[in-house]
């Protein structure tokens, strides 16, 4: 056992001095981080853009309501508002510019402040002469007579005042979407709560629920702190699966392995240096994605004893997969072959590189088969989310996952009849 | 006083799916001496071999190395024999220092890396990457990885095997002084050149089969046939009448030259004599037979370079 120790520092000096070794485990990362991060990561695409084009104008001027309208919708920070001008035809401006993709259009009409302020009107008058009413209906025997007919007085004097006020129409905005717009339903929902909100500080009432909002994280979440976890995990299972298959089934093909085995070095020391060494791969490749997220998106993550722990679980169970796969197959082409063929499609199907609910539904449940889900979805629970339970099902997977294939490693290994 | 005995063969079989590689042979080699088995390509020598480094399991028979089991104790084994494989590699990027020394590590013999370094005069290069040396410099370092761990009994499987005759003749000079340094030396080899000038005792090796096993100059004076007298230049008739007058076997050479055969020494002296007698013109050489003629008269058919029968 005293051997693992030289065949570890021989292994990692050989993998340090490859250049494609290096540059596939660490550079390959570390570019795809940088590039999907920077696309992915602006702030800017997080805000929904829409137009407003406000036709209630008083003397050339916004009316007031209408521009306090506008305010709120701009202060609520889910909208990048841009302002049409109110001489545009807004359907002739789409048809002109094609480029107008994904046009979400508010138009706010003239005479909106006018009949908002008469309806508001109206709807108090109501609110008042139905409680005068219910007052002299509940009360009369306690109201004296005087009194009473005041109370009427007033009530008739609301009456025909709100006759006046309510032949004015409904107030109306009007929201133009486009059919293919996928984001339509969330700005109509955001327009509409704020619009009901404005509705009912008009007629004075105030809002006897509220929703308390308040984020699960302490921070919010970039695009940089998703694909971090789901970087390291799948580069991990690359370079175990590709990297360490293809390097072995070299070893095996020039000889090294037997010289080796002619030695009194056992395999089990062998398998075991080729893993440590696997494993401080892992922790190199999860220090470097953490340290060009922290200097290039301000990502501050840190790996705790559970996320390590899981990193060497995962690093376990993805190179003893690829000790298998350069013992079981022939020759170096098709173990790197199949080793592609492996790794491919589950770091894409895993959803290492974006949520899986952005897959359709039956892709999901692929991904859900697949051991590189757990790891990711687990370093992202414990890293990123900081959730206070553990991921038991990511450590139970890959647990068991690590400990079939470093007995499967330790079986297909051929240490005679090479 | 017999020898005391390293290596003990015992009617080995070794069968592969639809080969059969070796088929009952048995063989002894003694403590101190460099020990050949020599043969073409696919005769068994590697698998032989493999099966003493305890590489393979033999299929029937039994081998023993240094008294213990190649199946049993293997691991004994192998701590106490040095060992260069076919076509000998080693970690490609690590250096000629670094590969030696991590060998020595796993003997538990640190530190002895320099001095082995030395021994084979690799120390200049010790820093030079291993995929960066000459054929002949990669072999140098396989002798030195096999020696680091001062092993009492080395397998040198075909290690001249591709090099240029220069580094053939220094991996000579290094097996010489293995044998110097008191170590007991098992080579395999289709080289007879190689065999006959480095080996104490040989074994010749066909198709899984050894076919005549003794001391060299044993195996050449059974099998190595006769002394050649040759006769190059001018042709005078005499000469051809003169040879004929003393043997019954005249021929002529691929380059033309006149060949007589004689079956002992005596014979061939006196019919150097004679040409001597006929004038000075005649230039003339003797051919002692060699290894190449005991393999052709054992197996009708000579080994060429690359290790194949023509």
């Amino acid at each position: 056992m005293k051997s693992v120790v030289p065949v570890f520092f021989a292994l990692t000096k050989t993998w340090l001095r490859s250049k494609t070794g290096v540059f596939f485990s660490f550079l390959f990362p570390v570019m795809l981080l940088l590039i999907f991060g920077t696309i992915f990561g602006g702030s800017q695409s997080a805000k929904l853009t829409l137009h407003i084009q406000n036709l209630d104008l008083d003397s050339e001027k916004p009316t007031e309501l209408s521009h306090t309208l506008i305010d709120i919708l701009e202060s609520i920070g889910s909208f990048d508002i841009k302002r049409l001008d109110p001489t545009i035809n807004v359907s002739t401006y789409i048809k002109e510019n094609p480029t107008f993709t994904s046009y979400r259009v508010l138009i706010i009409p003239q005479g909106f402040e006018q009949r908002t302020l008469d309806k508001s009107m109206a709807v108090r008058i109501d609110v008042t002469v139905d409680t005068l009413s219910h007052l002299e209906e509940t009360y009369a025997r306690f109201i004296s007579k005087e009194e009473l007919s005041g109370m009427k007085e007033g009530r008739d004097f609301l009456n025909t005042w709100k006759g006046r006020v309510a032949t004015s129409e409904q107030a109306e905005i009007l929201l133009l979407t486009d059919e293919g717009d996928t984001s339509a339903p969330v700005v109509r929902g955001i327009v509409d709560s704020v619009v009901k909100a404005f509705n009912n500080k008009l007629i004075g009432g105030e809002d006897i629920i509220n929703i308390s909002s308040q984020s699960i994280r302490e921070k919010k979440m970039e695009a940089a702190d998703y694909y971090l976890p789901g970087y390291i995990a799948a580069f991990i299972m690359t370079n175990g699966i590709m990297g360490l298959a293809t390097t072995l089934s070299e070893h095996r093909r020039n000889g090294t392995i037997k010289r080796l085995a002619s030695t009194p070095l056992t395999k089990t020391s062998w398998i075991i240096a080729n893993v440590l060494q696997q494993a401080l791969l892992a922790f190199a490749l999860t220090a470097v994605m953490i340290a060009v997220g922290w200097v290039i998106f301000d990502v501050r993550i840190l790996p705790g004893f559970f996320a390590i722990l899981l990193i060497f679980l995962g690093a376990v169970a993805f190179c003893s997969v690829g000790i298998v796969l350069g013992n079981v197959i022939k020759d170096i082409e098709a173990t790197s072959g199949v080793g592609n063929a492996i790794g491919f499609p589950m770091m894409f199907l895993s959803g290492a590189f974006w949520p899986i609910e952005m897959m359709p539904g039956y892709l999901q449940t692929i991904a859900k088969f697949l051991p590189l889900y757990y790891f990711h979805d687990g370093l992202r629970s414990i890293m990123v989310y900081q959730s206070p339970t553990l991921p038991t099902v990511s450590f139970l997977v890959l647990g068991i996952f690590s400990a079939v294939f470093i007995l499967l490693a330790i079986k297909v290994t051929k240490w005679k009849e090479l | 006083m017999p020898k005391e005995v390293v290596v003990e063969v015992e009617k080995l079989v070794k069968q592969y799916k639809d080969v059969l590689a070796v088929d009952e042979i048995s063989f002894d080699v003694h403590q101190g001496e460099i020990f050949s088995l020599v043969g073409p390509n696919g005769a068994g020598k590697t698998t032989t071999v493999e099966i003493l480094e305890c590489l393979r399991n033999p299929t029937d028979g039994s081998a023993k190395v240094l008294g213990l089991d190649v199946v049993e104790e293997g691991a004994k084994i192998k701590k106490r024999i040095g060992v260069m494989p076919q076509d000998f590699n080693t970690f490609e990027r690590l250096t000629v220092k670094e590969n030696v020394e991590l060998v020595a590590q796993i003997y538990g013999v640190r530190g002895k890396a320099k001095e082995a370094l030395e021994t084979l005069g690799l120390w200049q290069i010790k820093d030079r990457k291993f995929h960066t040396l000459s054929g002949g410099m990669k072999r140098r370092v396989g002798f030195c990885m096999a020696l680091v761990s001062d092993p009492e009994l080395l397998f040198l499987d075909e290690p001249t095997t591709g090099l240029d005759p220069q580094a053939r003749k220094d991996s000579w000079d290094v097996m010489r002084s293995l044998k110097d340094m008191g170590k007991t030396v098992f080579l395999t080899s289709h080289y007879m050149e190689e065999v006959e000038r480095l080996s104490d005792r040989a074994a010749v090796i066909v198709n899984g089969k050894i076919e005549a096993m003794d001391s060299i100059r044993s195996l050449i004076l059974t099998y190595g046939g006769s002394i050649k007298v040759l006769v190059k230049g001018n042709k005078k008739k005499e000469a051809r009448d003169t040879l004929e007058r003393l043997t019954d076997s005249v021929s002529f050479d691929e380059e033309d030259n006149l060949i007589g055969k004689f079956e002992t020494r005596a014979e061939a002296s006196k019919a150097l004599l004679s040409l001597y007698q006929l004038g000075e013109e005649y230039i003339t050489e003797t051919i002692e037979p060699g290894m190449d003629d005991v393999f052709f008269n054992l197996v009708g058919s000579k080994v060429d370079e690359r290790g194949e029968l023509i």
